[in-house]
Formats: C-alpha cells, sequence, structure tokens
C-alpha cells in the first residue's frame, strides 16, 4: 500500500473501516507508529534494585526493562543473540547479578553486554568476539524517563520524550505531584483484560463523551435503582463512580477536550475531588509539605482520562495506568496498573483499589458493556454494510492553539486528532 | 477433618443448592444465602491474603451485589445480550474448619459459560465459604471466595457471579 492509498484512508471527518480490520496495516502500524513513538515500558519503582526486571511488549518486540548495578534503568530486547531465546520469562522478578539463558548459558551484565560463554575455545579463530555488539543483548534505540514512568523508541532519531507528549506532559508530572512524597509507587496488582477488537477503537472511546449514557445505561440505571431502593438516596463512593456516566447532556458538553500533537488529549475530570474524611486527611498531607496555595494548584489539575497515544492512559484522580498492548488487529490486551501516592494513608490507597475493582476490573459492570459494543464494532466493520467510519461530531469546529486542538464538550476532536498523528506516522515511508 | 457423615452431606447440598441458584440465575435467592455484612470474593493474585490494599477480580458487599444481579436483569445491558449461560460442578467438598458458630467449606468447581456468538469458556478453581450459623438450616454465607486458577492470566470480562 502506498503513501497516497494510506492517505486515501482518512478524511477530515471520517476514516476508512479497514484501518481497524485489514492485517496488512496493522503490521504497518506496528513499524511506523510503534517502531517510531515513544512507548509505555513501565514504572522505575517496579524495579527498585539492581537485577530487577518487568518485561513487556513494544509493538511485537519483546522487551525487558532491568535496573543495573550502576542503578540505571536498561531496556533490552528480551532475546539471547546466540539462538534467539528469551533470556527471561515473561513477567517480573530479579535476575541475579547477571542474566543467564536458560539454553546454552551465555551471561550478560545487566546493562545487556556478553560477559561470557562456555566452551569458550570452541570460538578461538571465528568471527565471535566480546567486543562485537552482534553478541551482546541489543539495547532499544532510546529510553527516557519521566517522573518514574519509564518510556521507549525504537527509533534512533525524533523529538524528544518532553517534545513528544507536549501539553500531556504535565498530566504526569501532575500524577506525582499529587503525592505528598513527590513520588509514585506501582502497587495492588495488575489486571489484565483481552479486548476484541482494534486497539484505536479503545483510544477512541477514552475521550469520547458522547458514549456514556448510552453504553454505560445498565450500570448507571442499576447503581440508581439501589440507591433508591435500598440505600435510601444516599450514593456511597463505589456507586458514584457507577452513576456518573448517567450525567445528562448538558454536563457532557460542558466538559472540555484538549488534544495535542502526536495524537495526545484528555478530557476534563467526570468526578470532582470528594469531601469525605479520607479526602480531607490527604489534602490536609499535601498542605503539610506544599502549603494551601500550590495544593490548590495540584488538586485543581482535575483530568479524567488523558490519552498518551499510542501506549497508555493515566487517571490521575484514583491514581490508575491502563497500558494498551495491540496483539493483532482485532486483539487489544490492555493492563490496569494502580499506583499508590508516597505519603498518603493505607485508607486512600484503598479507594485507588476499589475504583479500579469498579471500573477496571474483568469483572467491572462499566467496563464489560464498552467491550461488548467495542466487539460489535469490530464484527460490523468487517461487514460490507458500509466503508467509512464517522468522526462527523463537531468536525470543522476544532480551534488550533499552539502544538494541538481543543474542543468543546461532545466534539469527536480526540479521535480526529489520533488519526493526524496517525497518518503523519503511516505517511512516512521506511523507517 | 471433620468426620460426621450427615454435616458432611449437609455442606455438600448447600453448595450444590448454590451452584443451582447461579445456574439458574435466581439471583436474590442466591444473595438471600449471605449474611448482612457477606462478602463475595474472587482474588486476582494467587493465594492473595489481603483484598483491601490489593486489586481483586470481584470483592463484592451486598451493595456492589445488589447493583450488579439488577444490572444483568437491564433491557439495556448490552453484554447480557443474549445472556450468559451456566453449568457448573462443585465436587471434592471438604470441612476444613469447625466451631460452635459455623464451618470453612472447601471445594472444588468446573464452570462451562456460553453466550450465543462467543466462545464456550471453561473456568476451574476452588469455593472456600465461610459459613455462619448452628444447624445447616440457619447457615448463612460470611464469605465466598473463588480462586480461579488462572486469576492472574489474561482474562476476559466475568458478568454473572462465580
Amino acid at each position: 500500500m502506498n503513501a497516497a492509498e494510506l492517505a486515501a484512508l482518512v478524511k477530515p471527518d471520517k476514516v476508512h473501516k479497514s484501518v481497524y480490520t485489514d492485517p496488512a496495516i496493522f503490521d504497518m502500524e506496528m513499524d511506523r507508529i510503534f517502531g517510531k513513538a515513544w512507548v509505555y515500558v513501565g514504572h522505575a519503582s517496579q524495579v527498585p534494585k539492581a537485577g530487577d526486571y518487568w518485561t513487556t511488549l513494544i509493538g511485537r518486540e519483546p522487551v525487558v526493562m532491568v535496573r543495573d548495578r550502576g542503578g540505571e534503568i536498561r531496556v533490552l530486547y528480551n532475546r539471547c543473540p546466540h539462538k534467539g531465546a528469551k533470556l527471561v520469562a515473561d513477567g517480573c522478578g530479579n535476575v541475579g547479578p547477571l542474566f543467564r539463558c536458560p539454553y546454552h548459558a551465555w551471561t550478560f551484565t545487566l546493562d545487556g553486554h556478553i560477559r561470557g560463554v562456555p566452551f569458550k575455545q570452541g570460538y578461538n579463530d571465528t568471527n565471535f568476539s566480546l567486543d562485537d555488539p552482534e553478541f551482546s543483548m541489543r539495547p532499544v534505540a532510546r529510553v527516557a524517563e519521566r517522573r518514574g514512568f519509564v518510556f521507549c523508541s525504537l527509533a534512533d532519531e525524533g523529538p524528544g520524550l518532553e517534545e513528544y507528549l507536549g501539553g500531556a506532559l504535565a498530566s504526569i508530572d501532575n500524577f506525582a505531584d499529587r503525592a505528598p512524597e513527590g513520588e509514585l509507587e506501582v502497587a495492588g496488582g495488575v489486571m489484565r483484560v483481552m479486548q476484541h477488537s482494534n486497539w484505536k477503537i479503545f483510544f477512541e472511546n477514552l475521550n469520547d463523551t458522547g458514549h456514556p449514557q448510552a453504553t454505560h445505561e445498565s450500570s448507571f440505571a442499576a447503581a440508581r435503582r439501589t440507591v433508591r431502593e435500598k440505600l435510601g438516596g444516599k450514593t456511597p463512593f463505589e456507586l458514584h463512580i457507577i452513576e456518573g456516566n448517567g450525567e445528562p447532556n448538558s454536563f457532557w458538553e460542558g466538559l472540555e477536550l484538549r488534544c495535542y500533537d502526536y495524537g495526545h488529549s484528555y478530557m476534563d475530570a467526570i468526578f470532582n475531588a470528594p469531601t469525605d474524611e479520607i479526602s480531607l486527611e490527604y489534602r490536609a498531607r499535601l498542605e503539610a509539605v506544599h502549603g494551601p496555595e500550590r495544593t490548590q494548584e495540584i488538586l485543581s489539575m482535575n483530568r479524567h482520562n488523558t490519552i498518551l497515544y499510542p501506549s497508555c492512559s493515566p487517571h490521575t484522580g484514583f491514581q490508575q495506568l491502563r497500558v494498551i498492548r495491540p496483539i493483532s488487529v482485532d486483539r487489544t490486551l490492555v493492563e490496569i496498573f494502580t499506583f499508590r501516592l508516597k505519603g498518603t494513608s493505607d485508607a486512600f490507597f484503598q479507594r485507588t483499589i476499589s475504583y479500579t475493582n469498579i471500573v477496571n476490573s474483568p469483572s467491572s459492570m462499566v467496563m464489560v458493556d464498552d467491550i461488548e459494543v467495542y466487539q460489535r464494532c469490530q464484527e460490523g466493520m468487517e461487514s460490507d454494510g458500509g466503508d467509512w467510519i464517522s468522526q462527523h461530531r463537531m468536525a470543522g469546529h476544532d480551534v488550533p492553539f499552539d502544538g494541538g486542538l481543543l474542543g468543546a464538550g461532545i466534539s469527536e476532536v480526540p479521535m480526529r486528532n489520533q488519526f493526524r498523528a496517525w497518518s503523519a506516522y503511516m505517511g512516512e515511508t521506511g523507517a | 477433618m471433620n468426620t460426621d457423615p450427615m454435616l458432611a452431606y449437609a455442606a455438600a447440598q448447600f453448595l450444590y443448592r448454590e451452584a443451582a441458584l447461579l445456574d439458574e440465575r435466581c439471583w436474590e435467592e442466591w444473595d438471600a444465602m449471605f449474611t448482612d455484612e457477606g462478602m463475595y470474593w474472587v482474588p486476582l493474585q494467587h493465594g492473595q491474603e489481603d483484598p483491601l490494599n490489593h486489586a481483586s477480580i470481584f470483592y463484592e458487599n451486598a451493595i456492589m451485589r445488589d447493583v450488579r444481579r439488577r444490572r444483568l436483569n437491564e433491557s439495556r445491558a448490552w453484554s447480557q445480550q443474549p445472556v450468559t449461560r451456566t453449568a457448573r460442578i462443585v465436587g471434592n467438598v471438604q470441612i476444613v474448619e469447625q466451631s460452635s458458630s459455623g464451618l470453612k467449606v472447601r471445594s472444588t468447581f468446573q464452570m462451562t459459560e456460553w453466550r450465543k456468538g462467543r466462545e464456550q469458556r471453561h473456568l476451574a478453581g476452588h469455593y472456600t465459604h465461610d459459613l455462619v450459623g448452628e444447624t445447616p438450616g440457619e447457615w448463612r454465607i460470611a464469605l465466598k471466595r473463588v480462586d480461579l486458577i488462572n486469576c492472574d492470566g489474561i482474562q476476559d470480562c466475568y458478568e454473572v457471579f462465580l
């Protein structure tokens, strides 16, 4: 598929269905988007000690994030240069002082450099050399860290992480600033949910203010009935976060959608900072460190889902991070992490856990209807019933600013913004 | 540990009745088997001890169960069009603890789950029921714990109670 054919798939207000259904386009995305963009790897708190590792996928590439003996975080391809075996099993753990291949016991220092091979005399008078990088673990091209969030890029060239994230960088900073100690820690386990749909459908949903009332009626209607019939009209925290999806049109119309170059965006918060005892105690801890003015500044940056295209979405208010790993054209793995704000109480963290159990768990009464409609989209897109996917809502009203686009309320501007980035990536030829 | 065959029989019958209510989508009758404070818990981590400081697949009190069973009957529960059907087998029922006020029963389950148009799914694991009440007729569930063998794996969605 040439550049002109690719360009013809994306119009200012609609996209061709094949971008969601064509395996050849998916393969190109892996090379041209995931092979270039800054992609989230993991959080520094997952590898606190030398030798600690965490494996993941960057596009189709299995990588291992590891802390070396000097304390630096490395991101290496999880591949032995001898026979290609993955050096560590998928997951996390500690490799000890060296990586050691399970197949022939080649060893590597924690920065990936080859340390030794058995039967050394067998390599005399061959082209094998401990100094040749071909025989070491290959590092990814670029690694960058911001407030503990580790990203990598598989391409040597391109914008730096901070330039790349633009205005969305503030969501990461604000996430960490919300901790009284200014640091975050991954805690509470990781959930892994498979979506039977293309990865872009999920990204488009994250800032889609037009869907909650329709998609989530079953859960907010049920929650409201429980509140009415069982709780005398009082809405506990757990049900508040479910029934918020049932806010009327005027609520969604009043939100702001701010989009940045490279596909990022965020929508305004839909749950205001609670004023219960736990929240007030938390605020007091933040004020003890920063004073009331700076605390107000930190907490008033109240964003719902931020999209860090094309790999993750933090929710700073409830300390969640959803990481999106495309598996195939119609399979998307979503990993959900929860974070402890260092310097907060257990009660505060338990609310983070409660939120993830209700909203992000595979049993979520909210998310299950999302995942159902994503799959219905995928199946419908594959039909001959039409060729185009509409993004017309408030098209033509996107307001450009330096570094992005602004949209109001129910606009589909985040989707148009994602395809602006998609087209730029896909239009470039070669790596 | 307990060798009283009548008690073991009663415990097994209790679990079979519970399984049948779930398979028949009799959510209200099922929920009535719990104490007011009773919890339904499906850990995310193998051997998980703490439901408060660690995420779970389900950790539901009476209020959350009330919302879930209402949602399953909502006409616009898109993911219940059509509804999930289940068949489960409960076996290896063992009374593992016993006191004057109740008992702890461990069992193994196999559950097959199907929705039209979707892949049939096989689930397996262990149930642990903390039952309170002095006699079998008075038993109520204080905690139902469901340990899936793949709790920490990649999951498709769960909708109905396991």
